[in-house]
C-alpha cells in the first residue's frame, strides 16, 4: 500500500531542520558518497590559489540536504519535480537551517508547491522548489 | 591548440552518456552524507509497508554519476576553465524514483551554451546541460538539468 500524501495547506510553514556545524568530514563523506573529487572540495591550498577564503562545499552537498529533508516530509513517491539555486557557498563551521513555506495548492490536481531555502544565519545559501503531490483538505 | 570557444559543443550535441546500477550500499551512503531519515531508503521492511518493492533511493541519487563521468574531460570537451566553473542551479524532474537493482542509463546533451556580462565585470559563460535518466526497459525515470557558469578570467 502506498502512503498517502500529507495534508499541506498554503501558506504553511515546513518543519525546519538545522544541520551543522558542517565539518570536513561531513564534506569528505559527501564526497564519496557522489564523487566529486574537485580539490576546492578538500584541498585548503588549492581552494585559497583559486581565490576562495578556503574549503567549501560541493552545492550538491546542501542541495542533497535540502531534498531529502523535503522528501523526508512529503515522502520521496510524491516528490515531481525539485530544484535549486546555489546563493552563497557553505564554508567549513557553519550551520544550516533547512526550512520552507507552502506557495500555492492546485487543488484540481493535488500538487503543491514549495519554496524552500537554506541558510547560514541570515544569509541565504541555497534557495529551492518542489512540487509535490499532497491531499487536499475540504 | 584549439581556442575555448572553438571547442563549444553545438546544441543537441552528447556530452557523455554513463550507466550504472543503483546499490543499496550507496543508496544508505548518500542518505547519511545528505541526512536523509526516512527508513524506506534503508530498511526493507519500512520500504515495503510504504508499498515499494524494492529500496527508493533519495531525490538526488544520480549525482553519484560523479563516480562514473570524468569531471575533467567533460569540462575539456566543454571547452571550460575547470577552477572558475560553478555550478548555477539543478533541477529534477521524476517519473519514479530510482530503485535498488536500477540500471540507469543518463544520457547528457547540452542544450543551451551563452555568455552574458557578469555583475563585477568580465563575461560569464553559462552552459545548460540536461540528463535523460531510464531504466534498462528504456523508459525514462528522472530528467536532471545542471546550469554550468564559468566566471570571467
Amino acid at each position: 500500500m502506498t502512503r498517502t500524501p500529507i495534508t499541506l495547506l498554503p501558506g504553511a510553514q515546513l518543519e525546519s531542520r538545522r544541520i551543522g556545524p558542517i565539518t570536513q568530514t561531513d564534506i569528505v563523506r559527501f564526497a564519496g558518497a557522489g564523487g566529486d573529487f574537485n580539490p576546492l572540495h578538500h584541498d585548503p591550498d588549492y581552494a585559497i590559489r583559486a581565490g576562495l577564503p578556503g574549503v567549501i562545499s560541493m552545492g550538491q552537498m546542501q542541495a542533497g540536504m535540502l531534498a531529502a529533508w523535503v522528501s523526508d516530509l512529503v515522502h520521496i513517491e510524491h516528490l515531481i519535480s525539485y530544484s535549486v539555486r546555489f546563493a552563497s557557498p557553505l564554508r567549513i563551521g557553519e550551520t544550516i537551517d533547512l526550512a520552507g513555506q507552502v506557495d500555492s495548492i492546485d487543488a484540481t490536481t493535488a500538487i503543491a508547491t514549495l519554496s524552500l531555502h537554506a541558510k547560514s544565519g541570515d544569509r541565504v545559501v541555497i534557495t529551492g522548489v518542489a512540487r509535490v503531490r499532497i491531499t487536499v483538505s475540504h | 591548440m584549439t581556442s575555448p570557444t572553438a571547442r563549444q559543443l553545438p546544441a543537441g550535441s552528447v556530452l557523455d552518456v554513463v550507466s550504472f546500477e543503483v546499490e543499496a550500499g550507496k543508496i544508505r551512503e548518500f542518505a547519511t552524507a545528505t541526512h536523509a531519515l526516512d527508513p524506506v531508503h534503508t530498511d526493507t521492511e519500512a520500504s515495503t509497508a510504504a508499498g515499494f518493492t524494492k529500496l527508493p533511493a533519495t531525490p538526488t541519487h544520480v549525482v553519484v554519476a560523479g563516480h562514473h563521468r570524468n569531471q575533467q574531460q567533460f569540462v575539456r570537451d566543454l571547452g571550460l576553465a575547470i577552477e572558475r566553473v560553478v555550478v548555477g542551479s539543478v533541477e529534477w524532474h521524476y517519473t519514479r524514483p530510482p530503485a535498488v537493482g536500477d540500471r540507469l542509463t543518463g544520457t547528457r546533451r547540452v542544450v543551451d551554451d551563452t555568455t552574458k556580462d557578469g555583475k563585477r565585470g568580465g563575461t560569464m559563460r553559462l552552459v545548460t546541460l540536461e540528463t535523460e535518466w531510464t531504466d534498462s526497459a528504456g523508459d525514462r525515470v528522472l530528467t536532471q538539468r545542471e546550469v554550468l557558469i564559468e566566471r570571467g578570467a
